[in-house]
């Protein structure tokens, strides 16, 4: 049964509710479907998830973008209605007719309302009972789940909502392998519930994180298919159980690698040198005079010249020839009287040449469609103002949403943050995290630097224990710029070691302890797991990803592997995720800027640094128009 | 060297034959003339330099769920109607004030904007302070203290804001949903928001010359920041959108778009 079907503006006034369901909904499912949802960008999806103590709701939505109106239905999540999309529509026609800016108050509808949800359940009670094929199932409303692959899917099983994630990865087990027999469409829906579920829990815990999590999905998936297919519900508990119970036994018997030259053995790898300096070490002592203001602090300033460029690029997009001479001429016309209302159709060329441009510029493919699937949503049923094209049209909103995507969603001063952390007279604690050799060092010690000259003492903290000549890195960064260093040397407990920084912190008065990590892929089990109990242990301020604007497409597995991982393992209820990303090299890249797009728009999380350069000023702020300038340039 | 000649003899002559014109045209004609184009210029010229000043718009920004949708239509219609959602675009609206329908006289009707406060739209804002002639900053205040860092922020880079600061719009701070229980006085929220925004002026003052993330500083240099230091005038109020009690909301605004 539905549980609630509203009406409200762009505007955020509500102009209808069903009055014949009383019930008051739980939490607050339609603000955060807006946050999270609606102003993120992904007003493409199907449905979302909520998850409120003592309720599960799903929702859907559909925009009549002409008269800026929304349609919400809620409805439980483990009721399958099937009528809702097509009750929204009918719902959109015919609440459009009546609709009138002046008018507030639209009573009369309860009984247009009625009839049509009258009329939506038996077009769908019709629709289920054709395409019954007759296997045995439990309920019909199984029934009509299993034929409709194509439907969102929600699973037949009783969600508790609000549950651990344990709990509901459980479930999912007992539940799959009765629905696993039935049908092989079955594998989209479960790929959605389990996508949902876990969007769920992520929403309940930390509000501030909008991940997207069906990449996610798929890529578990491909990898239980790769194992036969057996259990669809790889609960990660499972997975990582597996594997540690090999790691043990794997690490007793790791022995160096001898190649054919029979190097001697060494019986210690450890090259540290004990004590500070030794002689040699002097060359490395010249102090790193003050190398000018950090680019952080220096005003962007970037030419506005290339503004009147955009408005001759539309003509070269449409690049199907045939399609370009009866498109041109109708869309002038259509630009020159501008009345049409926008459809899928008119607007499907003019994304598509805006995915690709986007995807020239270094987006991930999978993103650049989610964000024109939004626009597109946005944009249908809307009126094209005279004297605009449609090209034009969608260039405008997609610019919008870019903006509003890049325009971080919490304040990302760091400097005010360190003095609240001063005033309770703790260290802020910063860890950098990422993969291989995107330049968590480098980066860490141009940070180290800003800090300083903003006149906050700061402490770095070695505890990349792994590769050998990151603690001396991190020593000759220190000593460069006088600040004081942490390290335990190497093969030590990298959690243990950033305890005891931080304890040191607190003793000596720093105020911000920068702690490095070791690279890591996001598949390394053990790695990830060595990771998490850092942060566990640490409760670190700020959890910042480091990552490269090279990055192609791995950009987004990097993100969400490492928030899964994050999260999963974590032992309290409130898992700390990547609070920030720091992108880097990015002098290298031209204009291939979309790797910040990607990272943002996967992981919610802001951009806080820019690294530029190789020297300690060339760190600097996001900037988000001429971003968003460039991609679309 | 001819044709200069020639050139000066004709405007020589020009010159005479104009003069005889103007001298030809009776006294008064040629006064009030010379009158209705001085009073045209007058005119005009003070329409451009008050028309500023006259301006008519008032804002009503501040965080997300803090009621301003709801105020925005108990300003215009004198009931919330159905209730409010998270705003996704700005409500705007040029109307005469819902209690001001019955007064008397001419009633200079008030163009209001609600602009959503969800951070992501922040920049809506920045599009209306020029025009502005009035903001009003809404605050919750049964969830005051949870968001009381977020609140002081917004509120500190409005008052901050380069139009803000020179033209000196008056600031209302509004503590809304006053009709619970719960709620804090206004006092108190004053106070605390003083408080946050000594805090932040420190921190962000500390660092003055390499920041550059707001345009002015706020308050007097050594002493503790309160809302009497700003250029412009803030003030404080109660108000619930849910009952309708708005009068202060309401007198502030009439105050400041003078009929």
């Amino acid at each position: 049964m539905l549980e609630q079907l509203l009406i409200f503006t762009r505007g955020g006034l509500i102009l209808w509710t069903c009055k014949e369901i009383g019930n008051a909904l739980k939490g607050s499912p339609i603000d955060t479907l807006i946050r999270s949802c609606l102003l993120e960008e992904r007003s493409g999806a199907v449905s979302f998830n909520y998850d409120a103590p003592g309720a599960a709701y799903t929702l859907k939505w559909t925009f009549h973008n002409d008269l800026g109106l929304v349609f919400v239905a809620v409805y439980q999540r483990i009721l399958h209605l099937l009528y809702v999309d097509d009750l929204l529509s009918m719902v959109k026609q015919s609440f459009s007719e009546i609709y009138d800016p002046k008018r507030m108050a639209y009573d009369d509808f309860d009984e247009t309302f009625r009839q049509l949800r009258i009329e939506a359940e038996a077009r769908a009670e019709e629709l289920r009972k054709t395409k019954q094929v007759g296997k045995p199932v439990s309920s019909v409303k199984k029934q009509g789940q299993v034929s409709k692959p194509g439907l969102e899917g929600g699973n037949k099983r009783v969600s508790e909502g609000g549950s651990k994630k344990d709990d509901g990865d459980g479930n999912k087990a007992k539940v799959s392998t009765l629905t696993n027999g039935h049908s092989n469409g079955n594998h989209q829906m479960e790929d959605d519930s389990q996508e949902t579920d876990l969007a769920n829990g992520k929403e309940n815990t930390s509000s501030n994180v909008a991940v997207d999590l069906s990449k996610l999905q798929k890529l578990r998936s491909k990898g239980v298919r790769g194992r036969g297919g057996v259990r669809k519900t790889d609960s990660i508990g499972n997975k990582s159980s597996k594997v540690a119970a090999a790691e043990p036994a794997k690490k007793a018997t790791k022995k160096n690698r001898v190649w054919d030259d029979a190097a001697p053995k060494q019986s210690k790898l450890d090259f540290t040198d004990s004590i500070a300096e030794n002689g040699n070490n002097d060359h490395v002592d010249i102090v790193a005079a003050d190398q000018g203001e950090s680019m952080m602090d220096k005003e962007e300033v970037f030419s506005s010249d290339s503004e009147s460029e955009d408005d001759d690029e539309p003509g070269s997009d449409e690049k199907p020839a045939e399609a370009k001479k009866k498109g041109w001429f109708s869309s002038v016309f259509q630009s020159i009287t501008g009345k049409a209302n926008l459809e899928r159709t008119d607007l499907g060329p003019a994304l598509k040449a805006l995915k690709e441009r986007l995807m020239t510029k270094n987006v991930v493919e999978e993103i650049a469609e989610k964000l024109c699937e939004s626009v597109e949503a946005s944009l249908e049923g809307k009126k094209l103002s005279s004297f605009t094209r449609i090209s034009s049209t969608v260039q405008a909103a997609m610019e919008d949403a870019l903006v509003r995507i890049l325009t971080p969603r919490r304040s990302i001063d760091i400097l005010r943050d360190v003095h609240a952390a001063k005033e309770q007279r703790k260290p802020y604690v910063v860890v950098f995290v990422g993969v291989n050799g995107v330049g968590k060092s480098t980066n860490l010690a141009k940070v180290a630097y800003w800090l300083q000259q903003h006149k906050v003492s700061v402490m770095m903290a070695a505890c990349d224990t792994f590769r050998s000549g990151a603690v001396e890195q991190l020593r000759t960064h220190a000593r460069r710029l006088q600040i004081p260093i942490f390290e335990k040397g190497y093969e030590k407990d990298p959690a243990v070691v950033a305890k005891e920084a931080i304890q040191e912190a607190t003793r000596n008065g720093s105020d911000v302890v920068l702690v490095d990590t070791a690279g890591r892929m996001q598949d390394n089990e053990p790695l990830m797991r060595a990771l998490s109990k850092l942060i566990n242990l640490n409760q670190p301020d700020l959890v910042l990803f480091v990552g490269e604007a090279l990055v192609g497409n791995d950009a987004v597995d990097q993100l969400s592997k490492f928030n899964q991982k994050l999260s999963d393992l974590s032992t309290s209820g409130n898992p700390r995720l990547i609070d920030g990303i720091l992108l880097t090299k990015f002098d290298t890249i031209d204009d291939k800027v979309g790797a910040a797009l990607s990272m943002v728009y996967i992981s919610g999380s802001p951009v806080m640094f820019v690294g530029c350069g190789q020297s300690y000023t060339d760190l600097k702020k996001l900037n988000v128009k001429a971003i968003v300038k460039t991609l679309l340039k | 060297m001819d044709n200069l000649e020639d050139l000066k003899i004709v405007t020589e002559q020009w010159w005479k034959q104009g003069i005889e014109f103007v001298q030809q045209i009776p006294p008064s004609q040629l006064y009030t003339a010379i009158g209705v184009l001085l009073l045209a210029t007058i005119w005009l010229l003070s329409i451009r330099l008050f028309r500023r000043t006259k301006s008519n718009t008032v804002l009503l920004s501040g965080l997300s769920g803090s009621g301003k949708t709801m105020l925005f239509y108990q300003l215009r219609d004198g009931s919330s109607h159905q209730g409010a959602v998270t705003s996704m675009e700005p409500n705007e609206g040029t109307f005469v004030l819902h209690n001001e329908n019955t007064m008397k006289g001419k009633v200079k009707p008030v163009h209001l904007v609600d602009v959503p406060g969800h951070s992501r739209l922040r920049s809506k804002l920045e599009e209306y302070l020029p025009r502005a002639a009035a903001v009003v900053f809404v605050v919750d205040a049964l969830e005051f203290l949870p968001n009381i860092r977020v609140a002081s922020e917004y509120l500190y880079d409005i008052l901050t804001n380069t139009s803000v600061v020179k033209n000196k719009i008056p600031v209302l701070l509004c503590c809304n949903k006053t009709d619970k229980v719960t709620a804090h006085t206004k006092e108190f929220i004053r106070k605390q928001m003083e408080k946050e925004i000594e805090k932040l002026r420190v921190s962000r003052s500390a660092i003055s010359t390499a920041d550059i993330a707001n345009d002015f500083t706020l308050g007097i240099e050594g002493e503790v920041f309160s809302f009497s230091h700003c250029q412009n005038k803030v003030t404080v109020a109660e108000a619930s959108g849910l009952t309708g009690e708005t009068d202060q909301v309401q007198a502030f605004i009439r105050e400041h778009v003078k009929p």
